[in-house]
């Protein structure tokens, strides 16, 4: 789930983090950057683990930043394809169930990927498994278990804003960019998996 | 910002968890705070790994993982002499989600009825929850003994399965 990138980065460190031991003020930087964000092509994110080699610090002309050369490793959110995690059912829909862990909010299996005889119930608008006379509810709020079958990266760059078309009167609104920049697909059909009740 | 390596090494959930509680340990010794979004992140990420049915949930109490741990399982697993090897990945997988059952253990490893019988498939289900621990006889698929009895004869029963070693 889990893994290690090695970056190479410039850290600047302001004069009022002087007062910090260096390695203090380097890590609290790094996590400043980097936590909690996700990065394309490498995934989210989540601490520093260690500082492998720093250069020595240079001061450039025109202010007291003290600009130093890191490499260093970050822990990085990154299931990769085939793992199974436990995530908790948010919400569904016609097409698919959304699943959040508490640090990750983009994953989706779509309907698809659910077991064989799943019905969608508008009524309650819940998901369910139909097997041998048994119906088996995929609740929201459970904790199921799901295997991650593939990732779907967006670069979250900005766009140009949108020429506003020739002869109507208002601002047509910029649109706005609701694609996650990391999403993950997920498979719930298999043994082992869907809601861990199940299988206990 | 360059990337040198995008996989340098795989990380088990343990390992993860372990470096977030030490890094607490030692900023509340040093009394230094973390910026606001790496706080929150690393208190999310332990609260998912300490929720269920995450193996990690008692790991402060009974510290049922630790490296000792870890080598006790891949030498059991060496020692039980399955017909195929597993790889890196399902151990990883195997001590992230301690497949207490063979259809939990089927996710963790591939094409597993075609490499290991069922007796095999025990075997190794049996050492998981031999070196890992169990879960909480209490909160099974009844789920309707959620005392602090049931959880208090849990907290004897990992530990001593573990002083046999």
């Amino acid at each position: 789930m889990f893994l290690l990138t090695k970056i190479a980065d410039l850290v600047q460190i302001a004069p009022d983090d002087f007062r910090k031991q260096s390695y203090a003020a380097i890590e609290d930087n790094i996590n400043n950057k980097y936590a909690n964000k996700a990065v394309q092509k490498i995934g989210l994110c989540i601490c520093l683990w260690d500082i492998l080699w720093t250069s020595e610090g240079l001061i450039g002309q025109g202010d007291g930043m003290v600009n130093v050369n890191v490499e260093f490793r970050l822990v990085v959110f990154r299931p990769f394809k085939g793992e199974v995690i436990a995530a908790r059912i948010a919400d569904q829909s016609p097409e698919g169930i959304n699943l959040v862990t508490n640090f990750f909010d983009d994953i989706f299996v779509p309907w698809t990927d659910l077991p064989d005889g799943s019905e969608f119930e508008p009524s309650e608008k819940l998901w369910v498994w139909k097997v041998d006379d048994q119906v088996m509810y995929f609740d929201n709020n459970e904790m199921v278990r799901f295997k991650v079958m593939a990732e779907e990266w967006h670069d979250q760059t900005p766009s140009k804003p949108v020429e506003p078309v020739e002869g109507t009167e208002e601002q047509q609104p910029a649109p706005i960019n609701i694609k996650p920049p990391y999403k993950i697909m997920g498979s719930m059909n298999g043994p082992g998996l869907g809601v861990c009740l199940w299988w206990e | 910002m360059k990337i040198l390596e995008s996989q340098n090494a795989l990380l088990s959930n343990y390992e993860v968890y372990q470096h977030i509680m030490d890094q607490r340990t030692r900023n509340k010794a040093q009394n230094r705070r973390v910026p606001g979004n790496a706080h929150e992140v690393m208190t999310e990420v332990v609260t998912y790994l300490k929720e269920k049915p995450s193996p990690l949930e008692k790991q402060d109490e009974t510290q049922t993982y630790s490296p000792a741990a870890i080598s006790r399982l891949l030498e059991k697993l060496r020692e039980a002499n399955l017909p195929s090897e597993l790889t890196k990945g399902e151990i990883l997988s195997i001590l992230n989600l301690r497949p207490l059952s063979s259809a939990v253990l089927s996710t963790a490893i591939e094409d597993m009825e075609e490499r290991f019988g069922d007796e095999e498939q025990n075997k190794i289900v049996d050492i998981v929850g031999e070196v890992l621990g169990r879960l909480e006889p209490a909160e099974g698929a009844a789920g309707d003994e959620m005392d602090a009895e049931g959880e208090e004869m849990d907290v004897e029963a990992v530990p001593s399965v573990e002083n046999g070693y």
